[in-house]
């Protein structure tokens, strides 16, 4: 019989503290599911006068320390397979699922402005102290999905057609 | 103990009413030749688009094109800026791996004035067979201006006579003439069916400076994620990386509802086989009740009796299978299939012949137990009095 009341005493705090974590504000950077090597990218409060997509590609200068902001996606696959890089878009243009009667199934590849969207986007990469692309696919490192608004903080770099890549240093997941 | 019939007594049996032996054996042929031919066709297609693959090879084409490198059109600078840009190409005999190639369907006509047919055109320069290691020369030499090599199957997929693509004979296509230089194979891939021009003539008949992709060996260290990831860096070049082998990979799930129904069709075939193993089986044991009843009588058991009509029904599905094979191996094999994408040959491999002698051996088997196990449940005398 005590046994059987310790048992229902043990349940019921499990249920208590499960309901209270699944209550509890979270930080929007703990849980990403973020990897153990990928965590030191995790920036723990979000950088502040983050540009966006568009606006970075209008006026950084190659070699420019940089923060900007935006979702991840522009491509049916926004990701590279095997690196921690993947694909940003300006948070001014819309996903196809957030416009109406649209039931895209891969609304991050902002099909529906495929004119614009070259100039909305632009590659980030998370280096390491060599200047290498990290080898671990950025799902696994950083946690991170389609369509998630990120800032990202970095180095630029550019070419001469224009091109924005983000050598990346730190991340803040929005949401 | 069970004592069985001798074997002799099987086969004596088989050879007592020839006329109707043989016709049950060319039925059976008749249905093992066809699940043979339908599966020749599902390996030919599988083994076309899976040969034609090298999971070391990048094709890079335009995003646009979806899945389809015809569609595809991306600026010649390409190949240049990545032999110049990635560290990872592969080199062979000093010539980076690098293949820029123009991938057309166009008209194409092997005899003046004539309909023409349609056929798969690809732009080449002499680092696409480095890239493309089963391809090799039957005959001629690598073409010049204006000339081109044709594939083993190129005859087939323009449905024209092999001796219309012999070498030194003229085609015409996109206004021009090309003159046959020469043969080559590629071990069952696509490229096959394909016909190979130098890219600059083929470019200027075209009036095209464009390419359609670009073909990227890798080194032994390099990784295909590293084009992926130059493609996507180069946003304004609007590129995609694939793999050769997931390119064709993706081609094999767009096939799968062809090799699906393919498989039905087997299906089906075999069950159809099925009944009529058993309905020839059931006359043939029908006849025989008298003959089945004195064994009985002189100490055979019922077992025995059943074990001895399978034997029979067997011997005679796996002739009907040996030939089939045979057939199969001899008229079926090779034979050149046209579809959508080039030609590829039917292919009697050993996965057919064991898909087309398991059919043979369930016809005869699952054909045989229902008439055996009828015969067996006549009582002696009545089946001693049967006619």
């Amino acid at each position: 019989m005590r046994s059987k009341h310790l048992y229902l005493v043990v349940c019921g705090l499990f249920f208590c503290s499960a309901v209270l974590v699944g209550c509890s504000k979270s930080d929007p950077n703990s849980g990403t599911g973020a990897s153990a090597a990928g965590s030191k990218f995790l920036l723990t409060a979000e950088p502040q006068n983050a540009k966006g997509i568009k606006e970075a590609r209008g006026s950084t200068q190659d070699a420019e320390e940089i923060t900007v902001v935006g979702r991840i996606g522009g491509d049916t696959d926004p990701w590279v397979k095997g690196q921690a890089a993947f694909l940003v878009v300006d948070t001014a243009l819309k996903p196809c699922n957030e416009k109406d009667d649209d039931a895209c199934t891969t609304p991050w590849d902002y099909c529906c402005d495929s004119d614009t969207l070259p100039d909305n986007k632009a590659m980030v990469k998370f280096v390491d102290a060599n200047g290498s692309t990290v080898a671990t696919d950025a799902r696994e490192l950083l946690g991170v999905k389609e369509l998630q608004t990120v800032v990202v903080q970095g180095k630029a770099k550019r070419d001469e057609s224009g091109n924005l890549t983000v050598l990346a240093t730190g991340i803040f997941v929005r949401n | 103990m069970l004592r069985l019939l001798p074997w002799e007594y099987g086969i004596r049996n088989l050879l007592r009413k020839p006329a109707r032996s043989a016709l049950t054996l060319v039925a059976l042929a008749t249905v093992v030749l066809l699940i043979l031919v339908v599966v020749a066709f599902i390996r030919g297609l599988e083994t076309s688009l899976a040969t034609s693959g090298d999971s070391r090879t990048v094709l890079v084409y335009s995003i646009g094109a979806a899945a389809d490198i015809e569609n595809s059109s991306i600026p010649a600078r390409t190949a240049g800026l990545l032999a110049a840009s990635l560290e990872g190409v592969g080199e062979v005999f000093e010539q980076r791996l690098v293949s820029p190639e123009l991938y057309i369907g166009t008209k194409v006509q092997t005899i003046p004035d004539g309909p023409g047919m349609f056929g798969i055109v690809r732009g080449v320069t002499p680092a696409t067979p480095l890239l493309r290691k089963q391809v090799q020369m039957l005959e001629g030499n690598w073409p010049g201006p204006h000339e081109i090599l044709v594939g083993k199957l190129s005859a087939a997929k323009l449905g024209c006579d092999p001796g219309e693509l012999a070498i030194g004979m003229t085609i015409r296509f996109d206004n021009r003439d090309w003159t046959v230089s020469g043969r080559f194979a590629a071990g069952g891939a696509a490229f096959e069916s394909e016909i190979w021009a130098p890219l600059e003539s083929l470019q200027t008949a075209l009036k095209r400076q464009d390419i359609s992709l670009v073909a990227v060996g890798l080194a032994a260290n390099a990784d295909s994620s590293d084009v992926e990831l130059f493609c996507k860096e180069r946003i304004d070049l609007e590129l995609q990386g694939v793999t050769e082998s997931a390119y064709y990979a993706a081609l094999q799930q767009h096939y799968q509802p062809v090799r699906m129904l393919g498989w039905v069709v087997v299906l089906l075939v075999a069950g159809a086989g099925i009944f009529a193993g058993l309905n020839t089986m059931y006359g043939a044991v029908v006849g025989r009740v008298r003959e089945l009843s004195t064994l009985q009588a002189i100490g055979f058991r019922r077992r025995s009796i059943a074990i001895s009509i399978i034997q029979e029904a067997t011997l005679l599905s796996m002739a009907a299978s040996l030939l089939a094979a045979t057939i199969a191996l001899f008229l079926v094999n090779g034979t050149a299939v046209r579809f959508t994408m080039g030609a590829f040959a039917l292919r009697v491999d050993s996965l057919a012949i064991l898909v087309g002698s398991s059919v043979g051996l369930l016809l005869g088997v699952a054909g045989a137990i229902p008439p055996a196990a009828k015969a067996m449940r006549y009582e002696i005398t009545e089946g001693l009095k049967a006619i």
